[in-house]
């Protein structure tokens, strides 16, 4: 009962706040469309990807119209991560009902304003997104922090697609001991997500991919240094994303990212871009500041203020406007609960040559103490090839031993393969750029039978018994 | 001001405004406004589009000749305005046009009916037409008239004809698949290119070539090596000669097909040689991280070596190389750049979308623009080379309506449908055949079931598909399984899919060239004929029935459309039958078994047939088996 009141009352105070607000009229002609947007009296950026609150006093949706602005969900104790459907007329949404519920995943129809939980969880969920084919994708708190997870959106599909991507119900797409926060969903369909660098490790933020099915997980570029959230698709292709002091962008002809020269300010990140090619940013002058909703047009030297609230940050801009769907990914799994894993030339790294030629991987595991527990070894043949079964949906890592078992080369991070996955690495560490050499890898010239962790797993994580 | 000057005045802006008018409905044509023309619908009956392919500006740059894939036709259009001057028929499917070097006579191979039409350029009329080789694809006349040299496809050789006469005067071996041939500037030597694969060891890199001709001599002097690269298309030189440009396409048919991203299946390329590049030709990329320029077909490279531009069929653009950018770029860094996805970037100035299937191209004489034809939507694409953007879209007198047949050919041709647009069913069926390649596909098992490509000319009635007879019909092979497998993106609509398998079943065998008219049998391939057929083996023993040729390759495709054990499965195949191939041309289609591993008809039983479960044939004379692919070629 105290929560309802609370919630009423922060949803009173946000009215009054915005009762005298709207949109400067030229601002709202360039963006040609509503605007939901997500205001909060603190922002704390990044708090999530460290397993914090990063709306600790809370946060609303507003749906800014051409000249007011207005709570979008006003009886919930707190909203955010608007995520507008394809067709422009649905909105998922995190949102707490009483100030004591964790964040749940709800959708809310721009008609009428209905709203409707879409998934229940005993913990937070966050950062919704719409996939194609009727699924959608969000973050969800664990014990070992955010995971990514699908299920279907509740709309059931005009037709039967040839191949579903996953489902029906819950898939986890994440599995990794890392918080993990889906950011947009890219036109051919790949769910690009942030983590920390190295994933399952470190706490660099970073951007990387993963199917929607939970296959084919990578670095977006490895290009990695910098920290770098945010990331949002651009119409262009480009996927643009915020340093914090700056903006910059991965382009499809570059391995590495290109500087957007953007007039100087912190940049919270998730750009929506309007129909003319403008810009809606959040952006603060100093670290100490509120965000306020800017409109940029890319190339120029001057941002216009679009909405500032005194006191609260406005963040998470998005359109409300049909949008093109993403490519539905057709799900190639087989049922199977290990992976295939081929890596054509181990030897190959963007980290430079070994000192030493590898002669056998070492495949690790983790623990339920996040422990790197070793699974076993597997022979890398003289062309850098090797070839493994490893357990499916399971951290994994390797690290590359020579001759007298030293390790030449150990990965950082970790990854996963989906249980029924088969899937081609060019190196280790090469890059999206790299391409394969077109060769038969010496390993399936051997044996086309891959050397087998997944018992060697099973001991390693039940302690040999 | 007088009546008369007031009526000469009125005259004179009468006769302005008519000449603005008649200007005003030349730039109206050129400037695409029939493009706009709504393509509506579906229609079942099969319609005849022009189908551009080639294209060529007269000797004074007054006409263009558009050569159509489909009609069977050359049209005559005015440059300047677009307006159609003349249409001359010519042979079935023609495929390479040129001129003259005296500009007199224009030059068409027509790749069905084996011929080659001459057409005299101030008349207009085909004036000769003359019998070449097989499937000949591309002419040249040598500068001093001597000569025609013809690439013929299908016999893998140039044919040298004597220019004035026609008669065939010896033929030069060139590469497997001889396509496109293109003069060195000074006509001294001719560069032939290949739509095919050279024949390689099993499961080794493709390797293709560029046959150099010296055109005095009329022999070959050379052999450039491809070295990786399946199938290579058009070549073009600089004008200065000096840097020699190949467009092609290196397949990763040697690594598991698991996945499309970082250039899975194929990377497009370009073969850079000649003085500017070094000793050794360069393959460069023309792909990038996330978006392909699948399948490089045409190349042109301005006079003043600014720019190279490169039409993409699958991917439906034309790309804009900075060619002193893209030389600086070769010189200073370190090789190779094929796999470098990121290379292309340091040379593409731009990419600049055009139509469906866009093929051949012709700078305009003033080299303000560039011409692109787009084969598959009766278009031509205006560049203009200044901006390096689209001007306009010119779409010829073509049928308004879409057929069934032409909208399955568009789904066949283009890459949208693929992750990242980066290959098309034609990828492998290069121009709806074959590809000569095997492949490791996924989801049999990595480094398992090796499969060669099959031919897919006259399909109908030759189900079920794959090598392991998995897919029952088209709509399978061609639905499901291909997006999953392949696309690994959402595909095409159901009515989409439809119209492909629609397509792929209307595909026609091409001729056999081995028939004789009237379809009589040689001595050989009667003797061939009778061994195919035959009941008892050389010692008198009774061959089981389902031990002879005829009973798995029975009907008249040559197949019974059921499953054997041949015994050529190996080690590496998973357990299971093997789907009865068609013999449709099958002299054509080397290598054979079902993973490609019999390099000729004949290793399929001298090598691979040890136990006769093959058919019997170890009976068989060195000269009996040479019967029997004589007689197989005739099917």
């Amino acid at each position: 009962m105290r929560g309802r009141a609370s919630a009423f009352g922060i949803a009173i105070s946000f009215a009054l706040l915005l009762a005298p607000c709207g949109l400067a009229s030229d601002a709202a002609a360039r963006i040609g469309a509503d605007v939901i947007v997500t205001a909060a009296p603190v922002y704390v950026p990044l708090a999530e990807l460290r397993g914090q609150e990063r709306f600790p006093k809370g946060a609303q949706l507003l749906l800014l119209h051409a000249d007011h602005a207005e709570p979008l969900v006003p009886g919930f104790a707190a909203s955010a991560d608007a995520n507008v459907y394809f067709d422009g007329r649905l909105v998922l949404f995190a949102g707490k009902q009483l100030a004591s519920d964790p964040w749940q995943i709800w959708e809310l129809k721009l008609k009428d304003r209905s709203v409707r939980k879409v998934v229940v969880t005993a913990t937070d969920a966050e950062r919704p997104l719409y996939l194609p084919a009727g699924r959608m994708v969000y973050a969800v708190r664990t014990t070992h922090g955010f995971r990514l997870d699908s299920t279907d959106d509740g709309h059931p599909l005009p037709y039967t697609p040839l191949n579903p991507t996953a489902g029906p119900g819950e898939l986890a797409l994440s599995y990794t001991q890392a918080n993990a926060f889906p950011a947009d969903i890219l036109k051919d369909g790949r769910v690009l997500f942030e983590a920390g660098f190295p994933l399952g490790s470190g706490t660099t933020p970073e951007l990387y991919l993963v199917y929607a099915d939970g296959s084919g997980v990578e670095s977006y570029r490895c290009d990695h240094g910098q920290a770098r959230w945010g990331g949002v698709q651009l119409s262009s292709g480009d996927v643009a994303f915020t340093h914090g002091v700056s903006l910059a962008r991965f382009t499809s002809p570059l391995a590495h990212e290109e500087r957007i020269a953007a007039p100087a300010a912190q940049y919270a990140g998730e750009i929506a871009e309007t129909a003319s090619g403008d810009w809606l940013l959040s952006t603060r002058a100093s670290a100490s500041g509120p965000y306020v909703l800017k409109l940029w047009k890319p190339g120029t030297a001057a941002m216009e203020t679009v909405l500032a609230k005194n006191g609260e940050s406005l963040v998470e801009p998005v359109l409300v406007a049909p949008r093109t769907t993403p490519k539905r990914h057709p799900s190639g799994l087989h049922p199977w609960d290990y992976a295939n894993l081929l890596a054509l030339d181990a030897r190959l790294s963007r980290d430079g040559a070994l000192h030493g030629t590898p002669v056998a991987v070492r495949v690790e595991t983790q623990d339920a103490a996040h422990h790197a527990v070793v699974m076993g070894t597997a022979p890398v043949e003289k062309d850098g090839s090797f070839f493994v079964q490893v357990p499916g949906d399971t951290p994994i890592r390797f690290a590359l031993l020579d001759a007298k078992g030293a390790v030449l080369r150990q990965e950082h991070g970790w990854f996963w393969s989906r249980g029924g996955e088969q899937r081609i690495c060019v190196g280790c560490h090469t890059g999206p750029e790299r391409a394969a050499d077109n060769r038969v890898p010496a390993v399936l010239l051997r044996t086309t039978t891959p050397a087998d962790m997944t018992h060697a797993a099973q001991r390693a994580l039940t302690g040999g018994r | 001001m007088s009546r008369q000057a007031h009526g000469r005045l009125r005259a004179g802006a009468v006769g302005g405004m008519l000449l603005i008018a008649a200007a005003f409905f030349a730039v109206a044509l050129w400037t695409g406004d029939e493009a706009q023309a709504v393509i509506t619908g579906r229609v079942g009956d099969p319609l005849v589009y022009p189908s551009p392919i080639e294209l060529l500006y007269s000797p004074n740059g007054t006409q263009l000749y558009v050569l159509c894939n489909e009609s069977d036709e050359l049209r005559v259009l005015d440059a300047s305005t677009g307006a159609a001057i003349k249409s001359i028929q010519v042979g079935h499917i023609p495929r390479g046009i040129s001129l003259s070097p005296d500009g007199s006579r224009l030059f068409v191979t027509n790749t069905w009916d084996d011929t080659l039409s001459v057409i005299d350029t101030a008349s207009l009329q085909v004036v000769a037409e003359w019998p070449v080789g097989a499937e000949p694809s591309s002419v040249i006349e040598d500068r001093g008239g001597k000569h025609l040299f013809v690439a013929n496809r299908i016999s893998n050789d140039v044919a040298v004809l004597n220019a004035r006469t026609g008669a065939e005067e010896k033929r030069l071996a060139a590469g497997r698949g001889a396509s496109y041939i293109t003069p060195s500037p000074d006509g001294s030597r001719l560069y032939v290119t290949h739509v095919y694969p050279n024949p390689t060891p099993h499961r080794t890199a493709p390797e293709s070539e560029i046959t150099v001709i010296d055109t005095a001599r009329a022999v070959v002097v050379d052999r450039i090596p491809l070295h990786s690269i399946a199938h290579s298309f058009h070549l073009t030189f600089s004008r200065d000669g000096r840097l020699g440009v190949v467009a092609e396409m290196h397949p990763k048919n040697l690594v598991p097909l698991a996945h499309l991203e970082h250039g899975g299946a194929f990377v497009d390329t370009l073969t850079l040689f000649g003085t500017d590049v070094g000793d050794k030709p360069v393959e460069v990329p023309l792909d990038e991280l996330e978006r392909y320029a699948a399948r490089p077909f045409g190349v042109l490279i301005t006079p003043d070596k600014k720019f190279l531009y490169v039409t993409s069929e699958g991917s439906e653009i034309v790309t804009v190389v900075d060619v002193p950018r893209l030389l600086r770029y070769i010189h200073t860094h370190q090789g190779p750049f094929a796999e470098d996805l990121s290379a292309s970037g340091n040379y593409v100035v731009t990419r600049i979308a055009v139509g469906h299937d866009p093929r051949g191209m012709a700078l305009s004489p003033d080299g303000s623009k560039l011409l692109v034809a787009n084969r598959l939507e009766d278009t031509i694409s205006v560049i203009d080379t200044h901006t390096n953007r689209l001007a306009s879209t010119v779409r010829l007198a073509a049928p308004k309506q879409m057929s069934v047949l032409r909208h399955g050919e568009q789904t066949f041709y283009t890459a949208r449908y693929s992750f990242q647009g980066q290959i098309a069913c034609a990828n492998c069926h290069i121009d709806s055949t074959f590809d000569g390649l095997q492949w490791d596909l996924e989801p049999d098992g990595f480094g398992r079931d090796i499969v060669d490509n099959r031919p897919i000319e006259d399909l109908k009635g030759t189900e079920p598909y794959k090598w392991n007879g998995g897919n029952p019909n088209l709509p399978t092979e061609c639905g499901p399984r291909t997006e999953k497998y392949f696309w690994r993106s959402e595909q095409y609509d159901d009515l989409t899919l439809s119209d492909l398998v629609t397509y792929i079943q209307s595909l026609p065998p091409r001729p056999n060239r081995y028939k004789l008219p009237g379809y009589e049998l040689t001595p050989a391939q009667e003797r061939g004929k009778a061994l195919f057929v035959r009941a008892v083996d050389k010692f008198g023993a009774p061959i089981p029935l389902t031990n002879r040729c005829v009973y798995c390759h029975s009907g008249p495709k040559g197949t019974n459309q059921k499953s054997f054990d041949v015994g050529t499965k190996k080690a590496t195949d998973n357990p299971g039958l093997l789907d009865t191939p068609q013999l449709t041309n099958i002299a054509l289609s080397a290598p054979y078994l079902h993973d490609g591993s019999a390099s000729s008809l004949e290793e399929i039983w001298t090598v691979f047939n040890p136990e006769d479960k093959h058919g019997r044939t170890n009976d068989l004379t060195k000269d009996e088996l040479n019967d029997l692919i004589e007689y197989l070629r005739t099917r």
